[in-house]
């Protein structure tokens, strides 16, 4: 039986009305056909090609285009993307706001993209805070967060949690002593810290909707410093907890939320961790293949129960 | 020929959009709840995310298996006794594959999908153990074959393209040369095309991976032999082709990304249509080298520009037709899963750049220096 013949006869039951049959009817057979996804990948990707294209030829023909003209092209493009932002913003609120068109959300993304490119410009040219790039970044990312968060933008959300990233990162490489433990301790201190703020901002109810954008990356970040660190082999004492304990919490959450994702995380980066541990102490490809064997039909087993149990649906 | 029923798949869709339309608030709950009902089926699915590590740990358990069978069963065996091990255990695969479909009703579970996979592998693996050097064309003739196979009885949309990439490893065993290898790849994708568009309502996919498996056949600079070249000797490409046959397909580049773009909007094909753009940005993109003109630092800023340019005309068109609609498209969302694609974009986009935005440990005294201007740039100089 098609969808055509069900929702007939949920309209001659009187489920639906012979409005809601009419349209739904329609939509199932693509009258309209929507290209609303096409358009938004296209217009992605023509920003991303265009600011490429700009660095490239900035960072190419600068001496002969000169400060001057550079500067102000890029200020002109930075002026024009935020005045059209601010211009045509609905009011701000605490929850989720629709774009009110479809290139609003590119023309801020084009916008933070060009400042990041203005100012790298600006401090390879004069140095005008003799290298500190951590100050930049940590100012970038304060203004990301505060455009997305006035302009309900995931993407720029994304940028200004990656400037963050980028800044805990340069912090680190300034000390004299830097080591791959002080990299990995702050990549976890990154992860609880964007972690715990998405948290109280979606519990303040200020864009609950974001907390999931922080949530995947902060947990990726945690899961690649924790595998790091047991990698390493220095410190499983502490790594091992860190990872079955993170692990936990990934599989917890993305049970109690239905957010499967995250069951996902702690089924991989959680096999390769405690495998990658109790492989080091095998002798011969029989035991290694068994391990695989049996540790995989374990697993196995235990996805598919959560499967039934929690994660039926497509 | 099909493992499943074709009520079942349809009452499967009929939850999808029954879902989707509910989130929209195209129904309400009750409503939602009463159909919903309505479309029961036997099958088991799953989500993608538990469909992904089902299928990544079934992939972990097979292989593991069949080394560890080879490894505990024969002690040092030849080639020919490992081929027919794999071949024994492609046909194991399969059958476990069809064994949880009929059994357990596994649909787009991730375990049935892998088992399928590794019944490629092992066959494809198998043949090439099994096969005197030289004479391995039974080894593609095979794999194309079994994930034809798969594609029609599992219903899996990337055994097609699997299929097809078979098909270059085909031509290569009946001439040496480069063109009549791209004529021939291009003639069974065509015949390909020509038998899958006479019943398109069911294989859209199918036809779209055709289209653009004929546009990379075609396109010179795409050719796997030329971006390799590319990448160790710099370019160098016009030599091994003869000038007839070099500029007939520039024309060809030109020419199919309007008939494939023409031809998914008369279908209204999403599938089509994305081919159709992609091949039009992709020619747009090797267009220059193919004439052999110099690369500029501003083309990518070009093509951009007129990316922006076509989707902004494209919505602003069609938003001032009656209700946003024109000819029957419309650049208003209609589904929730848009919103989820685009949402776990802006995810994916976080988690990528995180990674290559993080910087690398730098020196005491960190001198940044971005840029260097050596890819490119007519000569110019660095100075950035």
């Amino acid at each position: 039986m098609t969808i055509y013949t069900r929702l007939e006869q949920w309209k001659e039951q009187g489920v639906i009305s012979p409005e809601q049959h009419a349209l739904l009817a329609g939509l199932s057979r693509g009258e309209p056909f929507s290209l609303f996804l096409e358009l938004n990948i296209l217009l992605y990707a023509g920003i991303v090609a265009f600011v490429a294209g700009l660095g490239w030829t900035v960072t190419t023909w600068s001496q002969q285009l000169g400060d001057v003209l550079v500067l102000t092209v890029l200020s002109a493009m930075l002026a024009a993307c935020f005045w059209y932002c601010f211009s045509r913003a609905p009011a701000w609120s605490r929850a989720e706001v629709p774009s009110p068109s479809l290139a609003f959300d590119y023309v801020l993304y084009l916008g933070s993209l060009t400042w990041s490119l203005e100012l790298t410009y600006l401090e390879n040219r004069f140095h005008l805070l003799s290298g500190q790039w951590d100050l930049y970044l940590w100012a970038t990312a304060g203004l990301f967060f505060l455009l997305a968060y006035r302009f309900d933008n995931r993407f720029v959300l994304s940028l200004a949690l990656s400037a963050l990233a980028g800044w805990f990162g340069l912090t680190i490489s300034h000390w004299q002593s830097h080591q791959d433990a002080t990299y990995r301790q702050y990549a976890i201190l990154y992860s609880v810290l964007i972690g715990g703020a998405g948290a109280i901002l979606q519990r303040r109810g200020l864009k609950p909707h974001f907390l999931g954008t922080y949530l995947n990356i902060g947990a990726n970040a945690l899961f690649w410093a924790v595998l790091s660190g047991i990698f390493d082999r220095q410190d499983d004492v502490v790594w091992f907890p860190a990872l079955l304990g993170a692990c936990g919490a990934s599989l917890a959450w993305g049970l109690a939320r239905r957010q499967f994702s995250f069951v996902a995380y702690a089924a991989v980066y959680g096999y390769v961790g405690v495998s990658s541990i109790l492989i080091r102490g095998m002798n011969g490809e029989t035991a290694v293949l068994s391990y695989f064997v049996v540790t995989g039909v374990g697993m196995l087993v235990m996805l598919v129960l959560i499967a039934r149990r929690f994660g039926r649906e497509a | 020929m099909r493992a499943y029923e074709e009520s079942s798949e349809e009452a499967l869709r009929a939850r999808d959009l029954l879902k989707d339309w509910a989130g929209e608030g195209l129904l309400t709950q009750a409503q939602y709840q009463r159909m919903e009902q309505e479309t029961v089926c036997e099958l088991r699915r799953t989500n993608v995310f538990l469909r992904l590590v089902l299928y990544l740990f079934t992939l972990i358990i097979v292989g593991a298996a069949a080394a560890l069978f080879v490894e505990v069963f024969l002690s040092r065996p030849s080639e020919q006794e490992t081929g027919l091990f794999l071949l024994v255990f492609a046909a194991i695969s399969y059958g476990a594959a069809e064994f949880a479909v009929s059994r357990y009703r596994l649909y787009r579970y991730g375990i049935e999908e892998a088992l399928a996979t590794c019944s490629v592998g092992f066959l494809c693996a198998g043949l090439q153990a099994t096969q005197p050097r030289g004479a391995e064309f039974p080894v593609p003739v095979a794999g194309a074959i079994a994930s034809l196979w798969i594609w029609r009885r599992f219903g899996l949309p990337y055994a097609f393209p699997a299929a097809m990439i078979f098909v270059p490893w085909l031509a290569g065993y009946w001439t040496s040369s480069p063109a009549a290898e791209h004529l021939i790849v291009a003639a069974f994708y065509a015949v390909g095309l020509i038998a899958v568009a006479a019943v398109r309502s069911r294989h859209s996919v199918a036809e779209a991976f055709l289209w653009l498996g004929i546009y990379l056949a075609i396109n010179l600079q795409l050719s796997p032999r030329n971006l390799l070249g590319n990448w160790w000797w710099g370019p160098r490409l016009t030599a091994e082709f003869s000038r007839p046959f070099y500029w007939t397909t520039w024309v060809l580049i030109w020419c199919l990304p309007p008939v494939v773009l023409a031809r998914g909007v008369r279908l209204k094909d999403r599938w089509v249509i994305a081919v159709g753009a992609v091949a039009a940005i992709l020619t747009l993109v090797t267009n220059k080298p193919y004439l052999g003109w110099p690369r500029h630092t501003w083309d990518p800023m070009l093509l951009g520009a007129l990316l922006i340019a076509v989707a902004l005309f494209l919505s602003r068109w069609l938003a001032r037709g009656p209700s946003g609609i024109r000819h029957g498209f419309t650049a208003r969302r209609l589904s929730g899963k848009d919103k989820q694609w685009m949402n776990a974009g802006a995810v994916g986009l976080g988690v990528l750049s995180a990674h290559s935005l993080t910087p690398s440990p730098q020196p005491d005294t960190p001198e940044f220096r971005p840029g260097g201007g050596d890819s490119g740039g007519g000569g110019a100089s660095s100075d950035f």
